[in-house]
């Protein structure tokens, strides 16, 4: 058995070698679709499968409130103590806050990312500290010890690894925290967090007003045998609870459960895993294609080798033993094919964590590490075999089919075009036109989606903006006036750097990662008409210049002016989703509104002007979002800094030059995350991007491999027709006949191909629909273009054949004969 | 050796019209035989090898071979039949163009599932017959006609078939090669093999023993 293997494998080759052209456009387009099979399934399995540094992610879950239904917020202690009360689906549950520290007294003041965190944040995601301990219920009490983890990478970075760390200390806005723990290589959960201290509150102490505030991470273990489902159904019912309890602070939210996976991926919309489903469609579609179209091939090839398999028939061997041997060829190809993939997936695995679809920004060295490992070695290889299979069957039994032996024999090396297989030719032709018009409209709908995306208007001018951010200590700026002061200070020495057009500051960057802030709001003279309805809008603090350093568009009124200071009466600005929500049909300039939260009062501020919308939130980018712009001056507060300058050149040209402003007016202030507004709004579409880019390539691909196998059939189909071509020449046929004939052949199964694709598409499309921005799946225009775009492809592809046919000379056509 | 009764072969031409290509052949080939099949042009000599060899299989009537009614056979049934019991050497020589020699010759023997020593054995013993062990590592289209049909006679002979079926064996080949084979075949007529063969040729025909004549399908000399 093993010898005839081997025997059936050498032969194989042999063919295989005899015939480099064959072989070699049989394995490019091989290693293409399996190439980009693996490069696709690497993406799924380091987002979806691999695992991370967490004990049974399969069990965590996160909790995410949900404003109406439908806004994505963090959670709140509120939250958090009722499910520890009342619920019974988790094993155990944790709490997080993200915090930036500035760490000082190592090397230049330094902003970093850290959290607050419950003493079980650490126990339910199951992660231990390599190096000391981890928080205790002691650490954790109001008033505990000062006490840190630190990452991994920190204990390197500063402290260079050194083993004694333990007991060190960390100078954290102005506080010493002693060091006890190093935590494990790569994790920084939540919020691409290096330092850990214990977050040492009561719960049941605060009061309702801080407890009710949506600012936690809250993440808890399934127990055994409870489904997300089960557990959010739970969930969902204590908020209904806590609605009824607390309707001055709940009325109108509800909670959902997530995988913890899915949170840490950024994805909280599903996008990404419906993107990697579609992707993987799209490369499955793009396989099928290649499939047909090497097994056209073999299908000519098995013509052409009548002869020789019928002679093989006649010297005994049995249809099983030729459909084996023919398999092998197959899977020699595969193999071949497959290892050309795997190279290719390795090239192409550096571009797809360049245009990585993760929104998240913890486990980055896990999320960005694309890479081959075991487990997309096995699916290649699973790929490979199945192509071989796949490709190779139809031409090997259609080519071991024949019982007849003395017809091929006596035919020899002859061309006819009644051989077998030359329905199949046909068949596989229209399937792989099918399929790729079937994957060429999906591929139309994500782009023109993207394109859509990308032409929203953000409602700003983000050329030639640098952003920068800066969180003011707490310990050094614990007065709102000394925030006030400082800010006006940087702005003062930015605005006389050279290049530097105007400088602001506000209190978020529009569509950054970070934790966005809102405010309810209350409009005089006005209650809501539905009194389940929280009128929220985006809430920035930003100074006299921001809105015409970001470049806004003032509809009516005036912006924020140096006069709009402390002590002078409250002012903002709008924008017009808020002025429509606020006043709709009237005329907003000079009417009042006020920030409205439980247990404080907030001064009625006048709008002094209304501004196009503007693109503020990232979860909300697909629709637009109240804001309104309050001056930082008028509205106590401790939120981060964000520096927003508008230069004349390169953004990036100023950035020293605004350190060292900055640090002139405060040498310890650190100031971080340098980037343009560009790069800033480059993240914003990631997901959109990875699968707009993607699937472009792969609709590309499919098209390439559709044209190619068309070309291929009509190349093969005029060869077999060179005599009944010449034939007619010598009978008086016109070019322009012979053209008919040949283009009319190729426009027949092209638009077959493009009728069964349309069909196919219409119901597939539809899965889309989620994926897609203001393009409906079953989008006219999408269709009926890429049928164009098919259409002239394919003409293209049959006109190269058909001028090979206008060229037949009937005295050399009729030599065959 | 083989008994033909009422064979006929036809093929379909227009609306329930056939084209017959051969018509009530009944014909008697004892074992050791040596019969040429005569005839010109489309007297169906060759289709009348081909149904002996079982290759085509759309054939009416009742054919004997060695005491089986291979007309009640199933097509893979036959195949079994003759991989055992014949043998066959085209016109055209049919070698696989991308196998040596050696493997020419041993092709027919792994079809039969022979074990490798014995395989060994008997293409060593085959080349070695036909003075041809030196050229075991050549590729057929590095051998001359003549070459390349004593490959094709060894080819089908390696197996021991009792009956050996040849279409024309020489009638690509100039006559020194010509007399070369034929002679081989009376060799291997003496050693007891039955031969069946077509040929146009007079001299070819004298090698064998006796000759059927076939015209327009019919057997007009011989044993009808």
């Amino acid at each position: 058995m093993f010898e005839e293997l081997w025997q059936d494998v050498r032969y194989g080759a042999r063919i295989l070698l005899k015939s480099p052209t064959y072989t070699g456009i049989a394995v490019a387009a091989l290693a293409l679709s399996i190439g980009a099979n693996t490069a696709v399934f690497s993406a799924v399995n380091t987002l979806l499968l691999r695992p991370l540094p967490l004990k049974n992610l399969d069990q965590l879950v996160l909790s995410q409130a949900l404003r109406e239904g439908f806004d994505p917020y963090e959670s709140s202690l509120l939250e958090l103590q009722a499910y520890q009360e009342r619920s019974h689906s988790f094993e155990s549950i944790g709490a997080a806050r993200q915090r930036s520290f500035n760490l000082i007294g190592r090397g230049e003041p330094e902003r970093i990312r850290g959290a607050s965190i419950m003493a079980d944040y650490l126990t339910t995601l199951g992660v231990k500290p390599v190096l000391g301990r981890s928080f205790t219920a002691e650490d954790d009490r109001p008033g505990g010890a000062a006490v840190a983890l630190i990452s991994h990478s920190l204990w390197q970075k500063h402290f260079g690894g050194k083993a004694d760390i333990i007991g060190e200390t960390l100078n954290l806005e102005a506080r010493t925290y002693t060091i006890i723990g190093v935590m494990p290589p790569g994790f920084d959960v939540p919020a691409a967090a290096a330092i850990w201290v214990p977050m040492q509150i009561n719960i049941a102490s605060l009061p309702l007003t801080q407890r009710a505030v949506p600012s936690c991470e809250v993440v808890a273990r399934l127990r055994l045998g409870i489904s997300l489902k089960q557990a959010d159904a739970e969930a969902k019912s204590i908020a209904r609870q806590l609605e009824q309890e607390f309707p001055q602070f709940r009325r109108g939210w509800t909670v959902k459960l997530l995988w913890l996976r899915q949170a840490l991926l950024g994805d909280y919309a599903g996008r990404v895993n419906k993107a990697l489903v579609a992707l993987t469609g799209g490369v499955a579609f793009l396989l099928l294609i290649c499939c047909a179209n090497v097994a056209n091939l073999q299908l000519a090839r098995g013509i052409a080798r009548t002869r020789e398999l019928a002679l093989r028939r006649a010297l005994g061997a049995s249809r099983s033993r030729l459909v084996r041997q023919l398999l092998t060829e197959s899977m020699l190809l595969a193999l071949l094919g497959g290892a050309g993939g795997l190279l290719l997936a390795h090239w192409i695995l550096p571009l797809l964590a360049v245009i990585n679809p993760v929104q998240g920004v913890s486990l980055a060295g896990f999320f960005h590490e694309f890479r081959i490992d075991n487990r997309v070695l096995i699916f290649a290889f699973c790929v490979t075999l199945a192509t071989g299979v796949i490709f190779g069957l139809v031409p090997a039994l259609k080519g071991t089919g024949e019982r007849e032996v003395m017809p091929s024999l006596r035919q020899g090396d002859q061309r006819s075009a009644s051989a077998p297989g030359h329905g199949w030719l046909n068949i596989l032709i229209v399937a792989e036109i099918a399929v790729a018009m079937t994957l060429l409209v999906g591929g139309g709908l994500i782009v023109r989606s993207f394109n859509r995306l990308q032409r929203v208007d953000l409602g700003f001018r983000p050329d030639h903006l640098l952003t920068l951010k800066m969180v003011l200590p707490e310990s050094k700026y614990s007065e709102h006036r000394q925030r006030v002061a400082f800010v006006n200070q940087v702005l003062e020495r930015l605005k006389n750097l050279p290049g530097v057009v105007s400088a602001g500051t506000t209190t978020n960057i529009p569509l950054e990662r970070e934790i966005a802030y809102d405010a309810r709001f209350s409009v005089e003279g006005r209650s809501p008409r539905n009194p389940n309805d929280i009128p929220i809008t985006s809430h920035r603090l930003v100074s006299p210049d921001y809105l015409k350093t970001l470049g806004v568009t003032l509809l009516k009124g005036r912006l924020i002016e140096e006069t709009d200071r402390a002590g002078q009466p409250p002012v903002v600005v709008i924008s017009e989703q808020l002025a429509r929500e606020a006043w709709p049909g009237e005329d907003p300039l000079g009417k009042r509104i006020k920030r409205v939260r439980p247990g404080q009062d907030f001064p009625w501020m006048t709008v002094i002007g209304v501004i196009r919308d503007v693109k503020e939130d990232l979860f909300n980018y697909r629709v637009n979002r109240p804001v309104w712009y309050v001056p930082y001056a008028q509205l106590e507060n401790n939120f981060p800094v964000n520096l927003v300058v508008r230069t004349s050149d390169d953004p990036s040209s100023v950035t020293t030059a605004i350190r060292e402003a900055t640090r002139a007016v405060d040498p310890d202030q650190p100031i971080s995350d340098v980037m343009t507004m560009n790069q800033n709004l480059a993240r914003v579409l990631v997901t959109e991007r990875f699968s707009a880019i993607l699937m472009s390539v792969l609709a590309a691909a499919g098209l390439l491999l559709a044209a190619l196998g068309l070309y291929g059939v009509m190349a093969y189909s005029v060869s077999q027709r060179t005599t009944e071509i010449g034939v007619r020449v010598a009978l008086g046929a016109q070019p322009i006949h012979v053209l008919r004939l040949i283009l009319g052949q190729g426009a027949k199964l092209t638009l077959l191909g493009i009728a069964i694709g349309l069909t196919a598409a219409w119901g597939l499309t539809r899965l889309l629909a989620s994926l897609l921005f203001e393009v409906n799946a079953t989008d006219p225009a999408t269709f009926v273009s890429i049928s164009l775009l098919l259409v002239s492809i394919a003409l293209v592809a049959c006109f190269l054949p058909a001028r090979r046919a206008l060229a037949v000379d009937p005295m050399v056509a009729l030599r065959y004969e | 050796m083989i008994k033909l009764q009422h064979i006929e072969r036809c093929y379909p031409l227009a609306k329930e019209k056939f084209f017959y290509v051969l018509r009530e052949i009944n014909l008697e080939v004892q074992e050791g035989d040596f019969v040429s099949i005569m005839g010109p042009s489309g007297a169906g000599k060759s289709t009348l090898l081909h149904i002996l060899g079982m290759h085509d299989h759309g054939w009416t009537g009742e054919y004997f071979l060695d005491g089986t009614a291979t007309h009640h056979l199933k097509p893979k049934e036959r195949a079994t039949l003759r991989n055992k019991q014949i043998g066959f050497v085209f016109q055209q020589y049919h070698l696989l163009d991308d196998l040596t020699v050696y493997e020419n010759l041993d092709i027919p023997l792994s079809y039969r599932r022979y074990r490798t020593s014995e395989r060994a054995a008997l293409v060593a013993d085959m080349l070695d017959r036909f003075q041809i062990v030196g050229k075991k590592d050549l590729y057929p289209h590095q051998l001359s006609g003549g070459q390349q049909q004593l490959v094709g006679v060894a080819r089908a002979i390696i197996a021991r078939p009792k009956l050996l079926l040849a279409d024309e064996p020489t009638g690509n080949l100039h006559s020194s090669q010509g007399e070369e084979i034929m002679e081989l075949f009376r060799k291997l007529n003496n050693e007891g093999m039955t031969i069946v063969q077509v040929t146009h040729s007079e001299r070819n025909a004298s090698y064998g023993k006796r000759v059927v004549q076939l015209r327009d399908g019919w057997i007009v000399k011989g044993d009808q």
